[in-house]
């Protein structure tokens, strides 16, 4: 018993830190979601009876938010992990100026994506770009990227993945480095090719990096609100508006503070349904797994 | 699984170090040039402030889109040289007009803004009032000041019984027609539609008419047109309401839909902006074309196959309704809290006055508010839209007065835009529409959205 007092009061500061940045903040919100503070209320908070709910139920620009956001997270993480595989396999194989590979390649990473989002943005400009100028000199005419949802959509993903690939490979390639060399020889010497030794092998080991990978890149571009305001400023037509962007401009161009609360909360619990869905779909693989491999 | 926690791999990535000194190079020359560029700027900021003589000047800073800025750039020169004691300054901002109230809002929110005059979009003002962030103005400019205005032009500007800006341009919506395909412009929408079929069915033209569907603040400005020209409104101004399902409404969405369904207007205008839609027109695809002044200069100044064949005229009504097209006016807001209100209304006076916007006219085709200046014949030989922009200004349409406007013209965009689109018929939309609107209305005012108390418009 002595213990566990003890334990707690050690736990106690890192505890009041977290309630104080993550549960007081979530508390306020849900009190605020419950408040019209607008303008027409001075920015006073006045009790709207629930009436921010149902306006979130009823509107469209969140649910369309929420799916853009959705699909922007899925897209981008799934190409990161695949292609942030890709690079950790290349960079752990031994090569000639592996270190300054290495350091390059983390480079994206580096930049603020404020900054990366300004280069992209200017990439893209119509028709003063590089990338429209290349188009010009090939014969072609000047696209409009930015003016056209499609390709406005493909570049944000692109610019995110850019950016993350090098964060995710870091962490395979620390990842990769954990697999004993001498599990992969044994192996090789009992005649496995590369693709078998990759499937069979590192992969699994792999395993845990991945998920935290996914974990980290899951959570972070589904909150996307730089790059996007940055890129794109959500357009056109809100068509790459993500639902932290919209809860944004609620509070900063709206001045609709209790409804900017409520897209916040609301934002915050699809996250939560969405990552805790996802971890007990993997724990009872992983259990199930476990299960066949005592059988 | 080896036992090893996941990152002390790294310490076996040898160009760690090479890495870590990089990046703190990065960092240290990040930091040298924060602490430099404030600091060059202070000392300047320092040598202004030391006295130099008693009386130094005072600055006035106007935040303005660039492109007005530069239009006003000579006046404000003239306005520096003739009055010793004032420095008008004007703060170029973002050339798009939500970009530009998103910079503004910012600063308003932090307290302090770094300007004294702001030019205001007749949509923000409402927004702007109630957020408190502008002194009235009725200590200056009496009620014999607007009197001498076009009446659309006194528009926009007061709310609550004060008035809070100084309109500068007199623009409104307008319908471009074709000189080479018809003898006069249609009186209302049916004679619209009636000349575009003609023209369509005799292959003198691809389509009838073009205007703005794309999901956007464009489409609320011709939906203000359309609700209008059939006897329907958007905002109720007494019980602060949208009537959104009056049957006059849904007529008026039903015929923008017959737009597309009979041909008379492509389905690409429900992704058209202002610009698409010049540009289709310029093109000589089109009879019709719904713009703003503007749109004129572009088309006489592109040299394209329709340059010299353009008239314009105020915006049409269905039969038997007065046509009336959507004000989009600037003007001029003093911020509560300026240091210096005297000599900022001195240049509030100076730039919305006639010799400003002789000048916007002539060049930039921005329609005058002054009545005087629609009199002056010379400006109407070098301003030729000036008579259509006077008849526009008798019976202009505004967008709701109210604060919650941009939720409320999102959420109409939005509906209209699927309607246009073939996602629901005008009935279900237009009540959609409404519904929505009531639920942000409650939304943003509490108890009060859900009685007819809330803050009648003064102006209308």
């Amino acid at each position: 018993m002595k213990a566990r007092t003890a334990s707690l009061l050690l736990m106690a500061p890192a505890l009041l830190l977290l309630a104080a940045v993550f549960l007081y903040p979530l508390l306020r919100y849900g009190w605020l979601s419950f408040q019209a503070s607008s303008v027409l209320t001075g920015l006073e908070p006045v009790p709207n009876g629930g009436a921010n709910w149902g306006r979130l139920l009823d509107d469209a620009r969140f649910w369309t938010d929420a799916f853009q956001t959705l699909r922007f997270a899925v897209c981008s993480v799934a190409l990161e992990l695949v292609g942030g595989l890709g690079l950790a396999l290349l960079l752990h194989r031994p090569l000639r100026g592996r270190g300054t590979l290495r350091a390059l390649t983390l480079l994206p990473w580096a930049l603020p994506t404020t900054v990366m989002a300004l280069g992209w943005r200017w990439i893209l400009n119509d028709p003063h770009g590089p990338l429209n100028a290349a188009i010009r000199s090939l014969g072609g005419s000047s696209y409009g990227f930015l003016s056209t949802p499609a390709t406005t959509w493909f570049f944000v993903v692109l610019a995110d993945v850019w950016k993350t690939l090098p964060f995710v490979a870091l962490l395979l390639l620390a990842g990769l480095q954990t697999i004993p060399e001498d599990l992969e020889e044994a192996l090789r010497l009992e005649g496995a090719g590369r693709l078998q030794i990759l499937r069979r092998l590192t992969l699994p080991l792999l395993v845990p990096y991945l998920a935290l990978a996914l974990l980290f890149r899951l959570a972070q571009a589904l909150g996307v609100f730089d790059l996007i305001q940055v890129l794109s400023g959500g357009g056109p037509a809100g068509s790459t508006e993500s639902l932290a962007l919209y809860a944004y401009l609620n509070a900063m161009r709206f001045l609709d503070f209790g409804y900017a609360a409520t897209v916040m909360l609301a934002t915050f619990l699809l996250l939560l349904v969405l990552l805790g869905g996802g971890w007990w779909l993997w724990r009872r693989g992983d259990l199930q797994g476990r299960r066949e491999g005592a059988a | 699984m080896a036992a090893r926690p996941p990152f002390s791999s790294l310490r076996r990535w040898r160009s760690l170090p090479k890495l870590l000194t990089t990046a703190l190079l990065a960092l240290l020359s990040a930091t040298v040039l924060l602490v430099l560029l404030p600091a060059s700027g202070l000392s300047s900021s320092g040598m202004s402030a030391i006295p130099v003589a008693a009386a130094d000047p005072v600055t006035v800073r106007v935040l303005m889109p660039a492109p007005l800025a530069d239009a006003v750039a000579a006046p404000v020169a003239q306005f520096n040289a003739s009055s010793p004691g004032v420095v008008l300054e004007v703060i170029r901002g973002p050339l798009d007009t939500e970009t530009i109230s998103d910079l503004a809002t910012g600063s308003l929110l932090l307290g302090e803004a770094p300007f004294d005059l702001l030019l205001v979009d007749v949509s923000w003002l409402a927004r702007y009032v109630a957020a408190g962030w502008f002194e009235p103005l009725e200590r200056w400019f009496g009620p014999e000041v607007l009197a001498a205005m076009e009446p659309g032009a006194r528009l926009g500007n007061g709310l609550d019984g004060h008035l809070w800006r100084m309109p500068l341009t007199g623009d409104t919506g307008l319908l471009y027609w074709r000189t080479d395909l018809m003898e006069r412009p249609p009186r209302d929408t049916e004679e619209l539609v009636a000349i575009s079929r003609d023209l369509q069915r005799r292959g003198r033209v691809r389509w009838g008419y073009l205007w703005q569907g794309r999901q956007y603040e464009g489409l609320s400005c011709v939906m203000v047109e359309v609700l209008h020209g059939f006897g329907a409104r958007w905002w109720n101004g007494s019980t602060a309401r949208t009537e959104l399902d009056s049957p006059e409404a849904v007529a008026a969405a039903q015929w923008l839909a017959a737009l597309l369904q009979d041909g008379v207007s492509p389905q690409a205008v429900a992704s058209y902006a202002e610009n698409d839609a010049l540009q289709s027109f310029a093109a000589g695809d089109a009879a019709f074309l719904r713009n703003w002044p503007y749109a004129w200069r572009e088309i006489e100044k592109g040299g394209g196959p329709v340059k010299g064949k353009v008239g314009v005229t105020a915006m049409v009504g269905a039969p038997g309704e007065q046509g009336g097209g959507t004000l989009g006016t600037w003007g001029l807001s003093l911020i509560k809290g300026s240091p210096h209100p005297e000599e900022a209304v001195a240049a509030i006076r100076w730039l919305t006055g006639p010799v400003v916007q002789r000048q916007l006219a002539i060049e930039q085709g921005y329609a005058p508010t002054w009545s005087t200046l629609y009199d002056d014949p010379d400006l109407q030989r070098r301003a030729p839209l000036l008579t259509v922009q006077r008849q526009a200004l008798q019976h202009p349409q505004l967008r709701p007065p109210t604060p919650a406007y941009a939720q409320l013209s999102d959420l109409l965009a939005r509906q209209v835009n699927g309607m246009l689109t073939g996602q629901g018929g005008p009935g279900p939309t237009m009540a959609a529409a409404q519904r929505q609107s009531l639920q942000v209305l409650r939304s943003l005012a509490g108890p009060a959205g859900d009685t007819a108390d809330g803050r009648p418009a003064v102006d209308r």
